[in-house]
């Protein structure tokens, strides 16, 4: 038997020591109640700026120009033509003949030119002569026998060997195996806000309004590859349409882009087209198992052995958690990495976890139909012991309960006529703690108070628990809060990924306000004849606790600053926020199973994320992660040519995304943790709907589709083979 | 997209001016743009010259008698929304509602919706050179093509992607055109071509015409419907769509003179099946019979290696279209 944990994440210590000077407030006015966006307005009537809406007078537009074969080596290339078309600017090779392109997609030259449209067309005038190189376009055909070995180190990694008890005797003990293979497809991150930025020169100063994820990290990298002082670099990221993971740093386009504005001597505008998006600007990884797992007569996993594989592109990892959650106390897992023609991956909202959900789950389902078992009590039977950081025995029995489990039907659904209708859950866990974070607070003589903190909203809705943290910290209502944020001239803060950034900010900012009421409180107790101790702010006033009437309003207090506003810097600080969270999700489908389509009818979901700081933002990152499961199940497929190696569906025609009228019910039940402090929630919510999605379709046909996504194909060629095979599940 | 011209025709007989020097892909009408728009910019379409055809003939008229008129720029959601035309051609009406979105279905018109081009991946992608494009081969034959053709034989395997032609041809239309020569009235079912007739166009149409309207004949007796199964609910292609026209015999008892049946999205052109239309001649339709008849119309299928699975989507559409046009509620 094992004695090291599966999962080292699960029942970590998770319970900070509250911070001794700023806790979070017991009976919060803000914190935790149904908060609008304070830039929903402007977002909605198209006031917010994002980079693409920035125009600089006399900018350039800069295109690149992208390899068309998906491996080649460039023997030369030609910028005359390019350089003389009308309204060119700048020119430039990206790559110098002998360089390898490795993908379709990748930068191979670039132009900036007055108008897009004389850009796009002076681009197809740069002459770039290739030897084309044998190429492997699919994870199947990088496996064949004979494949040409295009990698330097080889097609395949393979990497290590997992393991713990005793399989043998794993296996022995079960009364059951399943022996099944699943996987998943690779999928692009499809931010609706492309990759790109607009560079602007003065002298050896750049000024770069960037779609990223990281302003501090991107304005680093750019100072790097130009050589030029960090000093010298300002990253501007006001408004953000989503990264998902893949936008933290200037990328070969950002660099490109303040090349050409150099040459030109003028502003240049280079955001991806779609098209490019999906080809060069990251993807999550395919994965691929064939697992064998045994069950013991009442229902215990004893032992799980799997083979997996990916590809994450040209010389890309693949790797995933697996198994996931769910205790098999003697296991094995060997994983290869398998390297493609095809752009590389990036960190995808909660990389890996879909994919290790999505084996694991159909897998325990599997198990519990051989077991003739409810699929939810086997699960709960094999979860781990309940943590803070773990508590599915708690949220699955909730979920059910509200999503109406217990009206579920055994596997193929008994009713006639061609719709059949289907139940499936999974569980995730994430971890989401951050720190790092400064924060820089002024209050006004007038009141007003401005919040200043080098993170970014990636859409999410940062800029606004920024405000509600500071103004629930200042007792003032939001209002008087200006929260600026994506600015790397702001105090700093890291990079929006790994759902950091809420667990991150938050303790900066209410130390930060927190040492800002304290000095305003120092500032007022004398006239007031008080120990600044004994004062509090609250309801718009600074008074003494439990008398409101022997303080000042907010706005007289501040007049007492005079000319001089007063400022303080502070930053994070242990006890305010945490790591690891978990939850649960359950799909309802509904299947034609004469057309094949499926359509995902209702999702619950009940997830925690430590202290709740806005219930409507935190909602709406369950929804966007749900939308996101729901394109993984279903719809979204990276589609590469298997002769030529190029995507086909380069666009969102034929790569899919849900609209609203393919978007469930959904239902949220969000648990706060108070006491844990503030955890992330970005990526948690999209971990689980996919797999509970496919268990349902299962569940509803009778037939299990192993594979996402669950297109009418699938559905119609697992029909046909049950009918052929005669077997059911 | 590469620089053009522009003519702003501010009625037809200025557009045949503007398109009578035109050679194939140099000049070409513009009216929506919902589609031409997109081939540029994708550098598919390269044409020196756009000629607006917004001007042209717009209204739709349904006298109680004698033939529907629709004008060729009227837009798709001018055809959804007509109470008349729903009421005496509902196959058409559902058929236009379900194009698209919004967006599309405001600004796309009748003449552009007929006029479009193929959807075909490797066409719409500029590095693909292949057969429709003058180049050596069709890619789809040995690549994806879970979407492409399910009839016909190639050499090009596209599927014709208007969701208005199948109800047009069911309701036996004919489309006017207009051109050098004067104004001509082409059966809506010899309107489109297969490959092997015209590889670089999928119409009759000569470069220097112009769709000007389309006239449908008064069913008498018809009971008709269009059943199209989408992946997603909206926003998305047909895999297939069936539109049925069955004119029902004078004596009642709901028996079948004769009928028509057009499946989209399974053929280069919009796909009539003679031996679908054979089966229901003479029957009284029931379940059965519509099985019966699904069955023969794909009987003479040739999927190609990816797309099997639309002969039984191709079966189910035309079976329910069939119900939906006796009045049976179908999902
Ligand atoms: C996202 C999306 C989804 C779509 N979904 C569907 C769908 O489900 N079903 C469907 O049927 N269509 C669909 N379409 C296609 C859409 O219906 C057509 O693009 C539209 O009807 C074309 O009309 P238009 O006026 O915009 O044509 P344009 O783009 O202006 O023209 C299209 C072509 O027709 C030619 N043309 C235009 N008018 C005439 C004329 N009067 N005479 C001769 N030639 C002419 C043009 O030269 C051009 O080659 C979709 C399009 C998009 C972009
Ligand atoms: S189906 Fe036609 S358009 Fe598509 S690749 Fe083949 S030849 Fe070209």
């Amino acid at each position: 038997m094992a004695d090291t944990p599966q999962v080292p994440e699960v029942n970590a210590p998770s319970r900070p020591q509250p911070h001794e000077k700023y806790p979070w407030p017991a009976e919060p006015t803000l914190v935790g109640k149904r908060i609008q966006r304070v830039d929903g307005p402007i977002k909605v009537t198209g006031q917010a700026k994002y980079s693409y809406d920035i125009n600089r007078p006399g900018g350039l537009h800069g295109r690149i120009l992208r390899s068309p074969h998906p491996h080649a080596r460039i023997v030369a290339i030609d910028l005359s033509a390019a350089s003389k078309a009308p309204g060119v600017k700048a020119v430039m090779a990206v790559l110098q003949p002998g360089a390898k392109v490795m993908f379709q997609g990748e930068e191979v030259a670039a132009l900036a030119a007055a108008t897009e449209e004389q850009a796009d067309d002076a681009l197809r005038l740069i002459k770039v002569q290739y030897e084309v190189l044998p190429h492997i376009a699919t994870e199947a055909l990088a496996l064949r026998e004979g494949a040409p070995q295009v990698f330097k180190d080889g097609n395949i990694k393979a990497g290590d060997t997992e393991e713990a008890g005793d399989l043998e005797a794993g296996f022995k003990a079960a009364a059951h195996t399943v022996l099944a293979g699943y996987a998943t497809q690779v999928q692009t991150h499809v931010s609706l806000e492309t990759h790109g930025c607009v560079c602007e020169w003065d002298g050896d100063k750049l000024t770069s309004w960037v779609s990223t994820q990281a302003v501090h990290g991107t304005r680093e990298q750019f100072a790097k590859a130009l050589d030029i002082p960090q000093a010298n670099v300002r990253v501007i990221t006001e408004y953000m349409g989503g990264g998902f993971g893949s936008k933290f740093g200037p990328d070969a386009q950002g660099i490109i882009c303040a090349k050409l504005a150099k040459q030109a001597g003028a502003a240049v505008k280079l955001l991806l087209d779609r098209k490019d998006e999906h080809l060069a600007s990251g993807n999550r990884p395919s994965s691929a198992s064939k697992i064998k797992a045994g069950v013991s007569a009442d229902g215990m996993l004893t032992a799980f052995d799997a083979e997996t594989w990916g590809t994450g592109g040209a010389g890309a990892g693949s790797g995933f958690p697996l198994p996931y959650i769910y205790v098999f106390p003697n296991r094995r897992r060997k994983h290869r990495d398998i390297f493609t023609n095809a752009g590389p991956q990036r960190a995808m909202r909660a990389p890996g976890h879909p994919q290790g959900c999505f084996h694991t789950e159909m897998l325990m389902d599997e198990l519990a139909d051989k077991l003739r078992m409810d699929p939810l009590a086997f699960r709960i039977k094999n979860l781990p012991p309940e943590a803070p950081n773990a508590m599915w025995r708690k949220y699955f029995p909730i979920a059910a309960e509200r999503f109406g489990w217990s009206k579920r039907h055994v596997t193929g659904d008994p009713t006639p006529g061609p719709i059949k209708r289907g139940m499936g859950c999974a569980a995730n866990r994430w971890g989401g703690g951050g720190q790092g974070t400064k924060a820089h607070c002024e209050i006004n003589p007038d009141g007003s108070v401005v919040m200043r903190c080098g993170t970014q909203d990636l859409g999410v809705g940062t800029k606004t628990i920024v405000a509600i943290i500071t103004a629930e910290t200042l007792g003032i209502p939001m209002e008087l809060v200006r929260a600026e944020i994506g600015d790397s001239n702001y105090p700093f803060s890291g990079g929006s990924g790994g759902s950091t950034t809420a667990p991150g900010v938050s303790p900066a900012i209410r130390v930060t306000s927190g040492m800002a009421l304290d000095a305003l409180k120092a500032k007022v107790a004398p006239g007031l004849g008080v120990d600044a101790a004994t004062l509090v702010a609250s309801n718009g006033r600074i008074h003494v606790k439990g008398d409101p009437s022997k303080g000042l309003a907010w706005r007289d207090a501040c007049k007492q600053l005079g000319m001089e506003p007063l400022a303080v810097d502070g930053q994070w600080e242990r006890g305010l926020s945490a790591s690891g969270t978990s939850g649960v999700q359950f799909a309802e489908v509904e299947v034609d199973i004469e057309t094949g389509v499926s359509k995902v009818t209702r999702v619950t979901c009940v997830q925690d994320c430590g202290l709740i700081v806005d219930q409507l933002t935190a909602e709406s990152q369950c929804i966007g992660g749900i939308i996101g499961g729901v394109n993984y199940a279903l719809f979204e497929d990276r589609i590469l040519d298997r002769v030529t190696g190029h995507m086909v569906n380069p666009n969102m025609e034929w790569y899919r995304i849900a609209g609203p009228s393919d978007i469930p019910t959904i239902d949220i039940t969000l648990m706060n943790q108070p006491e844990r402090g503030v955890i992330g929630i970005g990526e948690p919510p999209t971990i689980s709907t996919a797999a509970a999605v496919a268990n349902a379709v299962a569940n509803a046909i009778g037939a299990r589709i192993r594979s996402i996504p669950i297109t009418p194909e699938k559905v119609i060629t697992a029909l046909a083979e049950r009918e052929k095979t005669g077997g059911t599940l | 997209m590469k620089a053009f011209a522009y003519v702003n025709a501010a009625n037809q007989q200025e557009a045949l001016a503007a398109l009578s020097t035109a050679t194939r892909g140099r000049r070409l009408p513009l009216a929506g743009g919902t589609d031409l728009l997109g081939l540029m910019k994708d550098y598919v379409a390269e044409p020196d010259v756009l000629v607006n055809v917004k001007n042209l003939p717009a209204g739709i008229a349904v006298p109680a008698q004698g033939l529907a008129v629709i004008g060729a720029a009227a837009t798709l959601t001018d055809v959804a929304d007509h109470a008349a035309l729903a009421k005496t051609y509902p196959a058409l009406t559902d058929a236009a509602r379900g194009v698209g979105t919004p967006q599309i279905r405001n600004v796309g018109t009748v003449g552009g919706n007929l006029m479009q081009r193929p959807r075909c991946w490797y066409f719409r992608n500029e590095e693909f050179h292949c057969l429709k494009k003058g180049g050596a081969r069709c890619f789809a034959v040995e690549g994806e093509n879970q979407y492409h053709a399910i009839f016909g034989d190639g050499p090009c395997h596209i599927v014709h992607p208007s969701s208005l032609a199948p109800p047009l041809i069911a309701y036996n239309a004919r489309i006017k055109v207009a051109g050098p020569q004067g104004e001509r009235e082409i059966e809506a079912g010899t309107f489109f071509l297969m490959p092997d007739r015209n590889m670089f166009g999928e119409t009759v149409l000569e470069p220097t015409e112009l769709v000007t309207e389309v006239v449908i004949p008064t069913p008498r007796n018809v009971s008709a419907a269009t059943y199209e199964v989408k992946f997603k609910q909206s926003h998305d292609w047909s895999i297939v769509t069936a539109s049925v026209a069955l004119r029902m015999s004078g004596g009642g008892g709901g028996v079948v003179e004769s009928a028509r049946v057009v499946l989209g999205a399974v053929a280069p052109v919009p796909w009539r099946s003679l031996p679908a239309e054979q089966m229901l001649k003479g029957k009284r339709v029931d379940e059965a019979v519509a099985w019966q008849a699904a069955e023969a119309a794909l009987a003479d299928a040739r999927p190609m290696s990816g797309n099997g699975y639309k002969v039984q989507v191709a079966k189910t559409a035309l079976r329910r279209a069939i119900m939906k046009a006796t009045g049976a509620k179908v999902v």
